[in-house]
């Protein structure tokens, strides 16, 4: 394990070269217009700038364009012009609620955040602001909103390509609904993961309407692995629900429990309670321990105290291993468990289970097969974990049994109707079913979708579906807690919802409205309230009180048997996991150009999928980051880009899905320009998640965008300092420390190492030029805990959604010219094989002394009376000192007009998304993190209006809203009680770069690891 | 080989050059300040037609309508609110219910066919203007928008510069009044009210950039 004082280090290629040489921030190639200087259209626009000039002495010189103001002919009750109201609704990702609270600015939704109030991801029905409630959020939920706006989706409805009605459609049905009557065995339906009550029943009706009809749901990101193991342990299938805030010991075997799982929000929550290191639900001082078993880098990974890369095959052997030692399993025969490290791992794990029996954990990630997961239900019932284990009372067949009955029953010309509902089958089936063509060749098939995808043009219908803003539903949270989703507006183009649908397929015209409604009132529920909360409380599902049985003997495979971990076995077995994408989830996020463009959490990539693989693995096979390599999975092959990331394990090559898309739309691959690589054609039926037996062989070069190396806070040292200057600074970026140490007071020890040289002794560190301000009113101020900051990105899709951030696609971000205005840096420590690895959120640091305000010429950027470096779009004049004096690098340039595309009249609806509080930006001028001032001025006028002064954790940043584990506090630092004062004064607060005299107004708390003695 | 002698007309050339030349600053001057300081420009008096002819000066002078029977948001968000077609049809149910200049007005009630008014106080795209927060302090309806009561028609009666805007920021004690009268037209403040107002009220305008610009 790499000790608290090694150095830091990005990427391999700085590992590998001595001396990492900064690197400019504008590379020779950014200041290259784009755009053909001599094309038609740059032809008019100089025709048109000479001949406004010419005009100016003229009738130019009227300031504006004539404006209208728009009333509502009838303004109801609530609405107040010019201000955001907040609904509660429920966004649907995977057949998992998230419930979130939609900001609505006269009538249409532009920002979306967790709900607070939800009793399951919140903090219940009774938070207070006071107590700085939140809802937290995922990056997925944070971009949302922008599919409503998409330019891309579906407009209309069409049969066999051709544009079509309506009534056509319900003729159609009509016509239709007879022949299905007579055959009902033949009809399918094949819809997403369900979990909404109303849907259920309109299944129930649906099934007795047709008797032999079957209903399939298939989703390709699936947690079902855990449903068929949960089976095999107690006889019925049930969910695992963790108390992460009552558990000491938290084991992950292969999983992520911080994004991917589908409690992520509750369990970011939970851990960050007995987290620690201050209060803790623990009690205080506590915190609880964190051990990943992984495949491939998880956020669950990057915050473990101890992580072990394991390739996924054996995380299998691992898991009896255990069982063995704390259940009544036989020890497994597997070589890699005589390793000394994983020896050493296992048996550290195994006492310290042992001890924290009641208090200790072990949850399975979705790649596992069953029987881990049944493994897993018989340790944690032998150390009597905190685990709830909840009967939804849903007997169907898991997604991968349905998708396979449903192929097969059309191979077999036993289906004559096929309806289906939402999702993209035809991209993201397993490759082996062939369901692209399957689905084509039934001969009456709908698709219901919100794009016409590569689904829609293989079925003879294809419906627009209303995006989850513009229709009411429901859905159910993890735990099973009914959740509402209520519409803000009305469809954009006429869309309609899959509840619709299937009423209108039983011959009923309803309204969602009144379908939900009806199903919500039929259980005793006030609808009202219902609606207003976003929840009907206290309808979680019932706990399951089983014990688990006898379990099935599963023999290991040569793989698993004799497979080494590390290097040691030539050549190293080769195994192909499938991940989720941070950029695309499965796919279905593809045209969302917001999460297209928000780096990987630990690859840093943005646009793109690869094949992540190994450094040792790499070395043996002769692979590159930035090229492309070819992966053979029994027979099938498929080239994409592949991408080196220290430690992933062994032999395991990480495909993320969701690339390569056809028919996703003018960002997310429209077949012309394609976006990634299609990882699905490697994916079969019989190895949805994992499969062992893989080749691979290197090809020729790629160019992936990453942001790995971009805005390097180390790149804006002096380079005359050399390397030796630059190591000095490095380790004060992020501060880390061991519990033991933090607890005994000693861990300026690990902090200062670097104190002692010349460079920080000097007697004059510290003296300013410049007059310091002073700050009687407010006095803002920010705080970020390393320790709990799980990197999951919300944040940064949070701060471009509020604050009309726009998204520059990849050739630009090849240029260096992304423009998030909070980026998370990440680090590695320790060797390429094992390392460790910090996130550090950086925006703009809002510091006192701020080097951009000395800079500016024109009095772009100055100090406000609160602290504040304000910003003045229409001051700047774009001579970009201020970034080249900022040693954080947070400043972003708009090189060219990045909003050029919404004139043209097919994009102008994503104009709609934009928020009216935030100026949008145009070209030439500079711009950065502004704390959110248009919140703060908004709250202070409320509060100002009120006659009362601003309480602490009313004034929140979109960033603060949107984490999950409330990594980041705002507030006045002038205010004694405030958590950010609070927070400033901890043992842990540092100033980033702080010896630079700065006075940033961030602070970080350092993070405390809290690795096991033994084992350290 | 003679002398090449510059003809005559260069003469004449030279003193239009020269005029040229001296001329372009006196030019340019006169450019700059038309187009930025000439209230013309800024359009102050500005004055357009609007699709009811509503009078201000009957409805707020004459029948002594309060501002804040129609602009009903004024005292609680930035947006001071144009009525909704329902507000006139409070009164004019029955007062002129067959007026065929309010015909548009009715449309909108009965129609759902919203009126669109022409905007008078245009403020540039990236200044955030808050008139709650003028309101409840005491800055009178009238101190921008001028006498309003006795516009039939309403026009742009302050430049709206950002210079303006500071004016008052700066020494905010001339336009000072009782929160009570913000509304009250042809108000003249007791002597001495403005700076008691702001000792009451602690009122301390911001001049920050972020206090306008975000």
């Amino acid at each position: 394990m790499p000790s608290i004082t090694d150095p830091y280090w990005k990427s391999l290629g700085e590992l590998a070269t001595v001396n990492p040489a900064p690197t400019d921030e504008f590379p020779p190639s950014a200041d290259t217009q784009t755009v053909d200087p001599l094309s038609r259209r740059n032809f008019f626009r100089l025709m048109g700038a000479s001949m406004a000039l010419a005009g100016v002495a003229g009738p130019g010189c009227q300031r504006y364009e004539r404006e209208e103001i728009v009333p509502l002919s009838r303004r109801p009750e609530d609405q107040v012009p010019g201000t955001t109201l907040q609904y509660a609704s429920t966004f649907e990702l995977a057949g998992v609620a998230h419930p979130v609270l939609v900001g609505s600015y006269e009538g249409r939704p532009i920002k979306i955040d967790g709900n607070p109030f939800h009793p399951f991801t919140g903090d219940g029905a009774d938070a207070k602001v006071t107590d700085h409630r939140h809802g937290g959020s995922t990056a997925f939920v944070q971009a949302s909103v922008l599919n409503l706006y998409d330019q891309d989706r579906s407009r209309g409805l069409s049969n066999r390509g051709k544009g079509a009605d309506f009534n056509e459609f319900k003729a159609w049905l009509a016509t239709n609904r007879l022949a299905m009557q007579k055959d009902p065995s033949k009809v399918r339906v094949l819809s997403e993961a369900l979990s909404s009550p109303t849907l259920a029943q309109l299944r129930r009706k649906f099934l007795t309407d047709f008797p032999g009809a079957k209903w399939a749901e298939w989703e390709p990101i699936s947690f079902d692995n855990e449903r068929a193991g949960l089976k095999l342990a107690f006889g019925k299938s049930a969910r695992a629900f963790a108390h992460l805030d009552r558990a000491e010991t938290i084991v992950v075997l292969d999983g992520d429990i911080f994004v991917e799982h589908p409690a992520a929000m509750r369990y970011s929550r939970d851990w960050k309670a007995s987290r620690g290191p201050e209060a803790s639900s623990l009690g205080d001082g506590k915190m609880n321990r964190l051990w990943s078993v992984e495949s491939s880098w998880s956020s669950t990974g990057a915050m473990a105290d101890h992580r072990l890369a394991l390739r996924a095959e054996l995380v299998l052997p691992f898991a009896q291993a255990l069982d063995a030692k704390l259940s009544s399993g036989g020890a497994p025969s597997a070589e890699f468990l005589n390793e000394a490290k994983v020896a050493k791992f296992l048996t550290v794990l195994v006492e310290e289970l042992g001890q924290n029996r009641g208090k200790a954990v072990v949850i399975a990630g979705r790649r596992q097969p069953p029987v881990v997961h049944a493994l897993v239900a018989r340790i944690n019932e032998a150390l009597g974990a905190p685990v709830d284990y909840y009967d939804d009372g849903d007997d169907r067949l898991t997604h991968k049994e349905a998708i396979v009955e449903l192929a097969n029953d059309i191979k077999a010309k036993a289906v004559s109707h096929l309806f289906v509902l939402g999702g993209n089958p035809a991209y993201d089936a397993p490759n082996d079913l062939d369901l692209a063509s399957a689905i084509a060749s039934v001969e009456n098939s709908v698709h219901l979708s919100e794009w016409d995808d590569e689904t829609s043009e293989k079925t003879t219908w294809h419906v627009p579906r209303a995006n989850y803003l513009e229709s009411w539903g429901d859905a159910r949270t993890w735990d099973g807690t009914w959740t509402i989703a209520q519409p803000l507006i009305l469809p954009l183009y006429g869309g309609i919802s899959a509840l619709e649908l299937m009423a209108l397929v039983m011959g009923d015209e309803m309204t969602s409205e009144k379908l939900v409604r009806g199903a919500v009132e039929g259980s005793g529920a006030t609808w009202r309230k219902a609606v207003h909360d976003g929840f009907v409380a206290s309808t979680a599902f019932p706990t399951l009180g089983a014990k688990v049985g006898q379990l099935p003997v599963v023999t290991l495979t040569a793989s698993q048997q004799a497979g080494s971990r590390g290097t040691s076995a030539k050549p190293v077995p080769l195994e192909v996991v499938f991940q989720y994408s941070s950029n695309t989830w499965d796919g279905r996020f593809a045209n969302n150009a917001w999460l297209q463009e928000t780096p990987d959490f630990f690859t840093k990539v943005c646009w793109d999928n690869y094949a992540i693989v190994a450094p040792a693995t790499a070395t043996e096979y002769g692979l590159e980051t930035d090229s492309l390599i070819t992966v053979e999975l029994e027979g099938r092959k498929l080239e994409l880009a592949c991408y080196v990331m220290p430690g992933q394990a062994i032999g395991t090559i990480g495909l993320v899905l969701g690339g390569g898309r056809v028919k996703a739309g003018s960002k997310g691959g429209d077949g012309k320009t394609p976006v990634g690589f299609d990882t699905y054609k490697l994916r079969t039926s019989a190895a949805l998640d994992l499969a062992s037996g893989a080749k691979v062989t290197a090809g020729s070069s790629y160019q992936l965008s990453g942001t790995q190396e971009h805005w390097d806070i180390r790149g804006g040292l002096d380079k005359d300092i050399g390397d030796k200057g630059i190591a000095e600074r490095l380790p004060r970026l992020v501060k880390e420390v061991d519990q033991t140490e933090y607890r005994d007071g000693t861990e300026g020890r690990a902090w200062d190492a670097n104190e002692e040289s010349e460079f920080w002794t000097d007697p004059d560190r510290g003296t300013s030029l410049f007059q310091e301000h002073t700050y009687e009113g407010h006095k803002w101020g920010m705080a970020i805990d390393l320790g709990s900051c799980t990197s999951c990105n919300a944040c940064m899709v949070a701060c471009q959604s509020e604050n009309n951030i726009p998204v520059v696609g990849k050739a630009e971000v090849v240029r260096n010219r992304e423009m998030h205005w909070i980026r998370i840096d990440r680090y590695f420590k320790g060797s390429p094989d094992d390392p460790q690895i910090v996130n550090q959120p950086v925006g703009c640091q809002q510091c006192e002394n701020a080097p951009c305000e000395q800079v500016c010429p024109v009095g772009a950027t100055l100090h406000s009376s609160e602290g504040l470096n304000d910003m003045v779009y229409n001051r700047c004049v774009g001579t970009r000192y201020c970034l080249n004096n900022c040693p954080y690098r947070v400043r972003r340039f708009n090189f060219l007009d990045w909003n050029a595309e919404f004139k043209e009249a097919r994009n102008r609806v994503r104009k709609l998304v934009m928020n009216p509080e935030v100026t949008v930006r145009m070209r030439g001028v500079m711009e950065k993190c502004t704390y959110c001032v248009q919140r703060i001025q908004n709250k202070k006028i409320k509060a100002k209006n009120e006659k009362r002064s601003v309480q602490d954790g009313e004034i929140t940043t979109a960033c603060q809203d949107a984490c999950p584990t409330q990594a980041i506090v705002f507030g006045d630092l002038n205010d004694p009680k405030a958590w950010v004062t609070k927070f400033h004064k901890d043992r842990r607060a540092y100033s980033l770069l702080g010896e630079l005299n700065t006075k940033p107004r961030t602070q970080y708390l350092a993070r405390v690891r809290n690795p096991n003695p033994k084992l350290a | 080989m003679s002398r090449f002698i510059f003809p005559q007309w260069t003469e004449t050339l030279k003193k239009w050059v020269s005029l040229l030349a001296l001329g372009a600053p006196v030019y340019l001057v006169t450019l700059v300040w038309s187009c930025t300081q000439n209230a013309a420009t800024l359009r102050t008096g500005y004055q357009p037609d609007q699709p009811v002819p509503y009078s201000h000066a009957l409805h707020a002078g004459e029948l002594g309508l309060d501002c804040r029977y129609c602009h009903s948001t004024v005292d609680r968000a930035a947006k001071a609110a144009i009525p909704p077609a329902q507000t006139c049809m409070n009164c004019h149910a029955t007062v002129w219910k067959e007026s065929e200049k309010l015909l548009p007005v009715r449309q909108a009630y009965f129609e759902n066919a919203p009126l669109k008014w022409v905007r008078v106080h245009d403020l540039p795209d990236y200044v955030y203007f808050n008139h709650s927060a003028h309101v409840t302090r005491g800055v009178g309806c009238e101190s921008c928008h001028g006498r309003i009561d006795q516009m039939v028609q309403v026009y742009q009666h302050a430049p709206l510069t950002m210079e303006w805007c500071l004016g008052c920021h700066r020494n905010p004690e001339p336009n000072l009044r009782d929160p009570e009268k913000v509304t009250a037209m042809g108000y003249e403040p007791a002597p001495g009210e403005g700076a008691r107002i702001r000792e009451q009220n602690k009122i301390n305008p911001p001049t920050d950039c972020s206090t306008c610009h975000r």
